[in-house]
């Protein structure tokens, strides 16, 4: 049939061109049915068409056949739109007038054909044009592979990375609403405190209506200081809640160029009833003209209200008088640095300008047992009721969320612990 | 209430000696400041602060109050440190103390019974005038006795 003439031909062409002898014709059988055999249990499907009899096959092997569902009978000399949807048809017909017309090899390396019984199947093909130097008949071969499997397994893979994808939003998500639960957690912590410093102005305000009640005095000299101070407190007491509000407002990361100075400071009013109590003197220095980080400021005064609620405790249980540093320096690396005590990956270049949010604190410092431990979610030395283990955990992730990292370690020289806040500012292109 | 103020006014004229001396430590200053202000309005009071509450002891000493009153939350020494500190202080340990704070609230000392903390008055935080001299009446009273 036509397919053994193509295979014939080819054979016979080079035969040709080699000395053919006397015992040739006996051996050319022989070899034409090892020849058969052998495409027949070819690993891949191989076909071949008769470009100058309008394309119908004129080989089709046995992997072919079950490729397509489609036995070799029913498919020799047939054309592509005699035994194909009229799509895939024209598809194939296009593809091959083009390697005719190029005249190479070419690779189609992914294409689907419609099996007999319906279903799809991915192959990937090479199609080679070769001219039957016998008949003079332009021939094309084609050669697919069956990567079915292949296709559904990327398939199949990028739908796992999908869900993981989702996965992972799902934990974004949850992991924000750790966060905001445990940030409810600090209010609750800090709102006697809150309280405490509402109060405070309400006595003074009580104090300064009390005098004015009682009858003014236009030239009463006291009168402006009384107001001025009355003034003072409805701001200190309006500050305070305000802050407690904006903090406890559930909302997406958003980040905008904050300047650091004034939002420290606004950690430091809404933690001054902690700070009064434990008698804890503060100081906070800021380098000049520091760079503004982009920073979701109530998610990073969490971070800030958590590393000094810690502090707090750690230097109530100890002994050296209560002190707490805050220092905010930056400088352009012009090496990366290696920090020990960090366990993330490095998230500084060369060339960035870099912020440094140190703490310090005079505590009992961290055992180095626990200084292994102290970043786990639910890691805790503190009594029920006092601590939930949360706090440094959910101290990371933000800072995580912020590009920055953070490391605690003890003190050298002095008892008590150092937190350092490292956040990159904003690259300036150009 | 005119009539009042009057009245305060004449007694202080001829009693300027027996003006209650009142020491006042807190470390609100905004706070003293009003409230000395409005307990000398009348001349009934002479008040002095104390903003600083590890020099709280000498200005006792050297103002020698007929009461004081003392904040409970403050840096460094709090109301409780001081209270006890003036206990143990001979020249001090018969001065009535009355403590403020802004910890308790109005809820938990009803307006007219006044909580007692360690055999000590507590008012909250803010006060009323009215009861403040209320209650610094009574303590004086009671030391009278
Ligand atoms: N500044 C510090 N000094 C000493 N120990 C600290 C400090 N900060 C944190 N720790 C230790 O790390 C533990 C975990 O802290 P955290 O995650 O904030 O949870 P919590 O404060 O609820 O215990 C604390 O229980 C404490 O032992
Ligand atoms: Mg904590």
């Amino acid at each position: 049939m036509g397919h053994a003439n193509g295979i014939k031909t080819q054979k016979i062409s080079r035969g040709k061109k080699k000395k053919p002898s006397p015992s040739s014709r006996p051996r050319k059988k022989a070899s034409l049915s090892y020849l058969q055999s052998v495409i027949d249990n070819l690993p891949v499907a191989l076909f071949a068409k008769d470009v100058t009899d309008d394309f119908r096959f004129i080989l089709w092997n046995k992997k072919q056949e079950s490729i397509t569902t489609l036995p070799r009978e029913k498919a020799l000399g047939k054309r592509d739109h005699e035994i194909f949807s009229a799509e895939s048809a024209d598809y194939f017909r296009e593809v091959d007038e083009a390697v005719v017309k190029r005249g190479k090899i070419a690779e189609i390396p992914e294409e689907i054909i419609d099996t007999e019984e319906g279903g799809e199947v991915y192959l990937r093909t090479v199609k080679v044009p070769i001219q039957d130097s016998e008949t003079g008949h332009s021939l094309l071969i084609g050669i697919s592979e069956d990567i079915t499997d292949r296709v559904k397994a990327r398939e199949q893979l990028e739908r796992l990375n999908q869900n993981l994808s989702e996965k992972n939003r799902e934990l974004e998500s949850t992991q924000l609403q750790l966060i905001q639960a445990e940030k409810l957690e600090s209010i609750g912590r800090l709102a006697a405190g809150v309280a405490h410093e509402v109060k405070n102005p309400l006595a003074l305000l009580l104090m300064g209506v009390e005098y004015i009640s009682s009858g003014i005095d236009p030239d009463d000299p006291n009168l402006e200081v009384i107001l001025s101070e009355m003034n003072e407190a409805i701001e200190r007491a309006d500050q305070i809640v305000r802050g407690l509000v904006d903090f406890s407002s559930d909302r997406q990361l958003t980040r905008e160029e904050t300047d650091l100075q004034p939002l420290i400071e606004h950690v430091l009013l809404m933690t001054r009833h902690e700070l009064t109590r434990g008698s804890v003197k503060v100081s906070a220095k800021f380098q000049k003209d520091l760079p503004k980080p982009l920073l979701d400021s109530r998610k990073f005064e969490q971070v800030l209200i958590n590393l000094i609620l810690n502090a707090i405790h750690a230097m109530a249980e100890s002994d050296n008088a209560s002190e707490l540093s805050i220092k905010v320096t930056s400088k352009t690396l012009d090496k990366v640095e290696l920090n020990e005590g960090a366990r993330t990956a490095r998230r500084f270049r060369k060339g960035d300008t870099v912020i440094y949010i140190d703490v310090k604190d005079t505590g009992t410092g961290i055992s180095k047992k626990n200084l292994e431990k102290i970043f786990d979610p639910f890691f805790t030395t503190k009594a029920t009721g006092h601590g939930t283990g949360l706090g440094l955990s959910v101290v990371r992730k933000i800072v995580e969320l912020h590009d920055g990292e953070i490391s605690i370690r003890n003190r050298l020289i002095t008892e008590g612990a150092h937190a350092r806040i490292t956040l990159v500012a904003p690259r300036r292109d150009g | 209430m005119f009539d009042n103020v009057l009245t305060y006014q004449r007694y202080s004229e001829n009693t300027i000696q027996m003006a209650t001396k009142v020491l006042a430590i807190d470390d609100e200053s905004g706070f003293t400041r009003l409230l000395k202000l409005n307990l000398e309005k009348n001349g009934e009071y002479e008040v002095r602060v104390e903003n600083d509450s590890s020099l709280a002891q000498t200005a006792a000493r050297e103002f020698k109050p007929d009461v004081i009153l003392l904040d409970l939350v403050m840096p460094g020494l709090d109301g409780g440190d001081v209270s006890a500190l003036f206990q143990g202080d001979p020249l001090l340990k018969d001065i009535p103390i009355i403590m403020l704070t802004a910890l308790v609230s109005q809820g938990e000392t009803s307006e007219d019974a006044v909580a007692i903390a360690g055999g000590r008055p507590v008012l909250p935080k803010p006060v009323k005038m009215e009861t403040l001299t209320a209650c610094i009446h009574e303590v004086l009273d009671a030391a009278a006795e």
